[in-house]
């Protein structure tokens, strides 16, 4: 999952982004970013996330981690 | 479960559009969202125009119309058909059977097979696989399948999610016996462990429609429904696409012997722009054989899309040539359902308008 911070700044239009930032503080934060995010995570990382999952991982190290329980 | 037909043929496909359409930006202003918002929607997802019914007509309208159409110009004849079967999740009524109320108003023959089938979005697929069976009996030898649906009288005006993908359709399609010897190959699978994926709550026994049930809640999305209405989970339902489309598309084409280079067309079922691109991204098939665009002209019209698909993108094509074509449907079961056909030289391939 190297590229994994790269992949998260591209969806939410950022130039770069930290682990510690939480997902709700990006204004591109809404139900289409959520979508993106789990189309990337079946395409990159074959892991079937929800919407629910995502909205309650908090912040960008907790959705790595979901991913990588998911894996 | 693998199906397998033998001599069976599509001759001819006609598609049924209401003339009223509505476009995105007239209602973005229904929704919580902002410009930027539904400037991505639009984008990814494909939302643009859809054509959608005038309230009080009905399924049962946009069949016969289409059906006279064909009477008018001598494409089909009413004694022809032997058996009718209708694809809908929205009937005229409960009781009686809406394929029996469209048999009669096109005043057919008594002695023929009328049912309904209430499948969603894999109701193509699975209509025609009643067809075929239906014609293994010596006296069928024409089988209309209608495939119909008016759900946009069911999705709510404040419901980004659903509203602004959501059109109305009908379809005929005429299914006949071959004698060119060839096989058919399809499969059906469903799981109804997500039946609540894609419902409509409220409406049938088990819920009355009530002025409690036709209250509208709004969702942490911004998006306001009442029990009344088609509620979908996005993200369930994309996450079920694509993990059980491709396999079931790679088994089908092994049972066939094909690969997916020889298939000429992937005409699948048209949820949305976004989830087609990542299913075709998936399979390894270009965006070029598998067509993404019937979302943003005419709206996602449940079972009646593949059909849609196939008038508008293929239409004349049809008449003259033939193609291998792969059909897939899936959605509200959850069910999931293809075919593998020769398709071709067909006597009618078209979309026309319902004027209302």
């Amino acid at each position: 999952m190297e590229d994994f911070l790269t992949l998260i700044a591209e969806i939410l239009e950022e130039e770069s982004v930290e682990l510690s930032d939480e997902l709700q503080s990006f204004e591109a934060w809404d139900s289409l970013t959520i979508l993106s995010i789990i189309a990337i995570c079946d395409e990159e990382y074959n892991a079937a996330l929800s919407a629910e999952e995502i909205e309650n991982s908090d912040t960008i190290l907790g959705l790595r981690e979901l991913i990588e329980s998911k894996r | 479960m693998n199906l397998k037909f033998h001599n069976k043929k599509i001759t001819g496909i006609l598609t049924v559009l209401p003339e009223n359409e509505v476009n995105f930006d007239d209602e973005i202003d229904n929704y919580d969202c902002s410009k930027a918002q539904s400037m991505k929607l639009k984008l990814i997802m494909g939302y643009g125009k859809r054509r959608v019914v005038k309230k009080g007509t009905t399924v049962s309208d946009l069949c016969v119309f289409g059906m006279n159409y064909l009477f008018d110009n001598n494409l089909l004849k009413k004694d022809d058909i032997d058996a009718m079967i209708l694809v809908t999740q929205s009937p005229d009524h409960f009781v009686p059977a809406t394929s029996h109320i469209i048999q009669g108003k096109l005043d057919l023959k008594q002695d023929m097979i009328c049912l309904d089938i209430n499948q969603a979005c894999s109701g193509y697929p699975i209509g025609l696989n009643q067809a075929f069976m239906l014609l293994e009996q010596d006296e069928v030898k024409k089988v209309v399948v209608l495939n119909a649906d008016i759900m946009s009288r069911k999705v709510s005006v404040k419901d980004r999610g659903s509203r602004p993908l959501t059109g109305d359709a009908a379809a005929i399609t005429i299914v006949e016996n071959d004698s060119s010897d060839n096989i058919i190959y399809g499969t059906v699978n469903l799981d109804g462990k997500g039946a609540d994926a894609l419902i409509i709550p409220a409406g049938g026994f088990k819920m009355p429609s009530t002025q409690e049930t036709a209250e509208l809640k709004t969702d942490k999305s911004g998006n306001s429904r009442s029990l009344d209405h088609l509620v979908m989970k996005g993200d369930v339902v994309f996450n079920f696409v694509q993990k059980e489309v491709p396999p079931m598309i790679e088994n089908l084409l092994d049972k066939a012997g094909s690969n997916k280079d020889q298939v000429d067309y992937y005409m699948f079922h048209q949820p949305n722009k976004f989830m087609l691109k990542k299913l075709a991204d998936k399979m390894g098939v270009p965006y070029s054989k598998m067509p993404n665009n019937i979302v943003e002209n005419f709206g996602n019209s449940s079972g009646v899309s593949i059909p849609t698909n196939i008038t508008y993108n293929l239409g004349e094509k049809l008449l003259t040539d033939s193609f291998l074509i792969c059909l897939a449907g899936f959605g509200a079961g959850l069910s999931w359902a293809s075919l593998l056909l020769e398709m071709g030289n067909l006597d009618f391939c078209n979309t026309i308008d319902y004027n209302n």
